[in-house]
């Protein structure tokens, strides 16, 4: 009180707005610091995970922690050729793994392999690819030990995340993505949106990849 | 908040300023409050928010299906051999649509269930189904229906669950098909109970569309049966000991005596087809392990299954002091639930452990602490310090599960021990990165040790932490969900501290053999092992030898003595399914090596599997039926009391919706997980806190400057 009474007279009138001002502010650049952080990681994180990922595909399929003290590793990449997107799944869909990529769902095949492969992300960042996405787009996933599985959308769906009518080892071969619905909205939410693909007959073997630029070059 | 915070202190001046004063303050809350409200209402609309429809969004599933007034009586009769069921379901439906319409409906079967035949009957003829390749059948049952045949279909969509698709069933026709299958019984405490589900679902008839696989499971909606599908229901009961109490916690039963056996009627006759139908029987109890012994020879070769029970009978003294080794993943995807209620399970293991007991504590991520040298009395200090241990334990950090199994199978007392159990409960929800390395592990290492995995989570490695189980013969404790952890592990605890009998080892002498499983597990209370083999001449000698108590144990059963028994072969394949399917995913085999072993089985047994199916088709094309089917006339077993007036001649309830079972419930299904960041939120609340200062700060400035003029 007493120190508040030193102060000029202009500067203490204004006290009462510049200090909830200066809070206010500093807690905004805060919040959005770490809102941009997470769409930074998110973005940053993948340059990382494709380094991770073609050393992978170099050993032949072996696990490589995109840096040390990772709980995960990149096993597939997911190419979306019709909207010229691509982006490295990790293993595992752990909220600490899903802030640097796709999670590919604990407890499903791999893409390509018997059952439904089921891979996860957010929708704002590595999954706002799925608003564009439309029946009948192909869908390549690339594994790590080098086998390519193409996919043909054949729909989507909105469920709740407990009901989602997912079984990971349904007859079959497909492939399943899944975020969070509505697409756009700014909270999280029980829904999610489902895309469904079904696997396509390729003739693709390893050595159509050994001049890799990017799997987009293999759809024509 | 902060405002208020800052508003905290007041300025002793200007008194005539106070108006001004509060109501940048008030403004600034008032502002708070409505982004607050915002938030929350963001919230709330995106859990309420429906599908809009677009080009991409489907209807959900059912939701456009013409459910048609196809009606569906059923009779169960199930044989039980030991520790096999042999059953018989005859589903009658009969079209009361005005259109001819092709039937495709899912059925529950018991865990493990495997369909071995099918049968048709249109008017006075009997079609027997013929086991096909899946694709093979689907092309020629297309075909059938495509030409106006009746034909009929069986498929697995999961191993206990399957579909049956029943083709060109004219209006007012009634057809009965009947599908046979094998199961195993379940024995939990000293209890053998077997469970029939009885939430058959009939009819969502879709006339004329062509019936896909994905069509038809689209179709497919159990919660159709309504409450009054009538079923009619026995079982033979041959349990192969001397049986104690039988009852059904479900339905009321009859139960009689029958030669070799018992056979159980339903008090009313005929039931609902609304709730499953459980069985359960004991033995009397009995002072040591019994061996049962069942055989059946098919297409000239024997199928033996031995079947021993431990005895039920209380210790007279107190459970042999042991070792156990706790292991506890503490990688970062364990963070959260998962962690605190693995550290609750420990604790509970801990506190569970007996003054003569030794114990020690295993941490890993990517790193590893073993808490003690070797293993300790589980005196007060020790518990003290792994109790604190555990206690502080975090999530962090990558997952290496080889190293910690190793350290945990380290068996420094190996050699002095002679019977002592050292048991290694071993908790972790991770993929395992190296699969091979790990059994290697436990291979090599696991001496005298048994291995228990818990998979905490949605544990994705299923097979291979039960394949590392059995290596380490041990079990396999899957916790799916995060609430389960707790009471999963105390099971588990209670049950670790009465193992019955070990080092079991099965032989057979005087034949060659070709058995299932190859390394028997210990028993535990209430467990009996199950051991199918397929053996050249039934002269041989089978021997099952282990330790009780500490004593060893022998048993020798001339196979000459087994008593006959059904569907033995059918069990033995289905675990060699098992088997080449657990050999696929630890890709010992690839995957088509693994399809043509399962084709080859399913072939060789006519197992409806996941690459084989029964077809049965009706050669000469159908007219619409006039003559109603009469029960004298068919050749299949039928009951007595089979009435079909009695069973269609009720008004017609089709009972969309009104079922109590959730269709869902049969199916596995994915839990997804949470695919929303907080950056948007977090972002605009950012925005909007940082426009706020700027309108406060450009205020108290030009407040500042206007008396600073005035």
């Amino acid at each position: 009180m007493s120190r508040l009474a030193t102060i000029p007279g202009a500067a203490r009138r204004r006290l009462p707005f510049l200090l909830p001002a200066l809070a206010a502010g500093s807690l905004g650049l805060v919040l959005c610091g770490q809102g941009l952080w997470i769409h930074a990681k998110a973005a940053l994180a993948q340059v990382l995970l494709e380094r991770a990922f073609d050393q992978s595909l170099r050993q032949g399929g072996a696990p490589v922690r995109p840096w040390r003290w990772a709980d995960t590793w990149p096993t597939a990449r997911i190419a979306f050729p019709r909207q010229g997107e691509r982006v490295i799944a990790l293993d595992g869909a752990s909220g600490q793994a899903l802030a640097f990529g796709p999670g590919h769902v604990a407890g499903t095949p791999q893409a390509g392999d018997r059952g439904n492969a089921v891979y996860a992300a957010h929708r704002d960042t590595h999954f706002a690819v799925l608003a564009k996405v439309r029946p009948g787009d192909p869908i390549l996933v690339e594994r790590a030990d080098g086998k390519v599985a193409r996919f043909e959308v054949v729909g989507a769906r909105v469920v709740r995340w407990d009901a989602s009518g997912v079984d990971p080892r349904a007859p079959g071969r497909g492939l399943v993505l899944a975020t969070c619905w509505p697409l756009d909205a700014k909270a999280r939410g029980p829904m999610r949106y489902v895309v469904m693909a079904r696997p396509v007959e390729t003739s693709l073997t390893l050595s159509d990849l050994r001049d890799r630029k990017g799997m987009i070059t293999l759809t024509r | 908040m902060s405002a208020q915070d800052v508003g905290a202190p007041k300025p002793r001046v200007a008194s005539g300023a106070r108006p001004a004063r509060w109501l940048p303050i008030l403004c600034e809350a008032f502002a708070l409050g409505l982004l607050l409200l915002l938030a929350l209402a963001g919230t709330g609309r995106a859990e309420v928010s429906e599908p809009a429809s677009g080009g991409l969004i489907m209807r959900a599933k059912g939701g456009d299906q013409v459910v048609e007034a196809v009606r569906l009586g059923t009779d169960i009769d199930m044989t039980v051999s030991g520790l096999t069921v042999r059953g018989r379901v005859t589903q009658a439906f009969r079209n009361d649509t005005g259109r001819w319409v092709e039937a495709v409906y899912v059925y529950p079967l018991p865990q493990d269930g495997a369909v071995d035949t099918l049968k048709m009957v249109v008017g006075r003829k009997v079609i027997v189904g013929e086991i096909k390749k899946r694709a093979e059948a689907q092309a020629i049952y297309e075909a059938a229906k495509a030409q106006g045949k009746k034909a009929a279909l069986v498929e697995q969509n999961r191993p206990n669950m399957f579909t049956n698709a029943v083709a060109n069933v004219a209006p007012g026709e009634t057809v009965l098909v009947q599908i046979e299958y094998q199961a195993p019984i379940a024995v939990s405490a000293g209890e053998y109970s077997l469970r029939m589900p009885l939430v058959v679902a009939p009819r969502y008839a879709s006339p004329g569309t062509a019936a896909t696989p994905e069509s038809r499971a689209a179709i497919v909606d159990p919660r159709v049966a309504g409450a009054i599908n009538p079923v009619t229901l026995t079982v033979h009961l041959r349990a192969g000991f001397p049986l104690g109490a039988v009852a059904s916690a479900t339905h009321g039963v009859d139960v009689r005596d029958e030669k070799g056996g018992k056979v159980i009627t339903l008090s009313k006759g005929q039931v609902p087809a609304d709730r499953d139908f459980v069985l359960a029987w004991k033995p009397v109890p009995l002072a040591a392990p019994s061996v049962a012994l069942f055989r059946e020879k098919t297409a000239g070769a024997h199928y033996v299954l031995a079947q021993v029970t431990p005895p039920i009978a209380a210790r007279a003294g107190p459970p042999p002091a042991r070792d156990i080794i706790f292991v506890i993943d503490n990688s970062g995807s364990m963070g959260g639930e998962s962690m605190r209620q693995a550290k609750a399970g420990l604790l509970y293991g801990l506190s569970n452990l007996k003054p003569g007991d030794r114990f020690n504590v295993v941490r890993f991520d990517d790193t590893l602490t073993v808490l003690f040298e070797g293993a300790v009395a589980a005196d007060a200090g020790n518990l003290t310090r792994a109790r604190k241990f555990v206690s502080g334990l975090e999530a962090t950090g990558g997952t290496e599960m080889v190293p910690a199994m190793a350290a945990a199978l380290r068996d420094e007392n190996g050699r002095d021990e002679n019977g002592r159990v050292r048991q290694v409960v071993f908790m972790t929800d991770g993929a395992i990165g190296d699969e091979q390395g790990l059994f290697d592990t436990i291979g090599a290492g696991r001496g005298r040790s048994r291995v228990f995995m818990v998979g905490i989570g949605s544990a994705p490695n299923s097979h291979l932490m039960s394949r590392a189980a059995e290596l380490g013969r041990g079990t396999f404790t899957h916790i799916g969900s995060t609430d389960g952890v707790e009471e999963a592990m105390r099971a588990l605890f209670d049950k670790l501290e009465s193992p019955v009998a070990t080092n079991l080892v099965a032989r057979f002498e005087g034949t060659t053999s070709d058995a299932a499983p190859a390394v028997l597990p210990d028993l535990y209370r209430g467990e009996p092992v199950t051991l199918a083999a397929r053996v050249e001449d039934l002269d041989g000698v089978l021997t099952i030898s282990g330790v009780i108590d500490g004593r060893p144990w022998q048993t020798r059963i001339r196979l000459r003595d087994a008593e006959a028994g059904k569907g033995i072969s059918k069990l033995w394949a289905r675990r060699k399914i098992t088997d080449a399917e657990v050999a696929r995913s630890l890709a010992q085999i690839t995957e088509d090596e693994a399809d043509t072993r399962v084709l080859k089985l399913g072939l060789d047994h006519g197992l409806v599997t996941s690459q084989t199916s029964l077809v049965a088709i009706d050669k000469t094309p159908s007219r619409p039926a006039d003559a109603p089917l009469l029960r004298s006339d068919l050749p299949l077993n039928l009951p007595a009391g089979w009435d079909f007036d009695a069973l269609f001649n009720r008004k017609a309830a089709t009972g969309n919706g009104d079922a109590p079972a959730d269709p869902e419930q049969q199916i596995a299904q994915l839990d997804l997980p949470q695919t929303a960041t907080d950056a948007p939120m977090l972002i605009l609340m950012g925005l909007g806190l940082m426009s706020l200062a700027l309108v406060l700060g450009a205020g108290g400035w030009l407040l500042g400057r206007r008396r600073n003029a005035a």
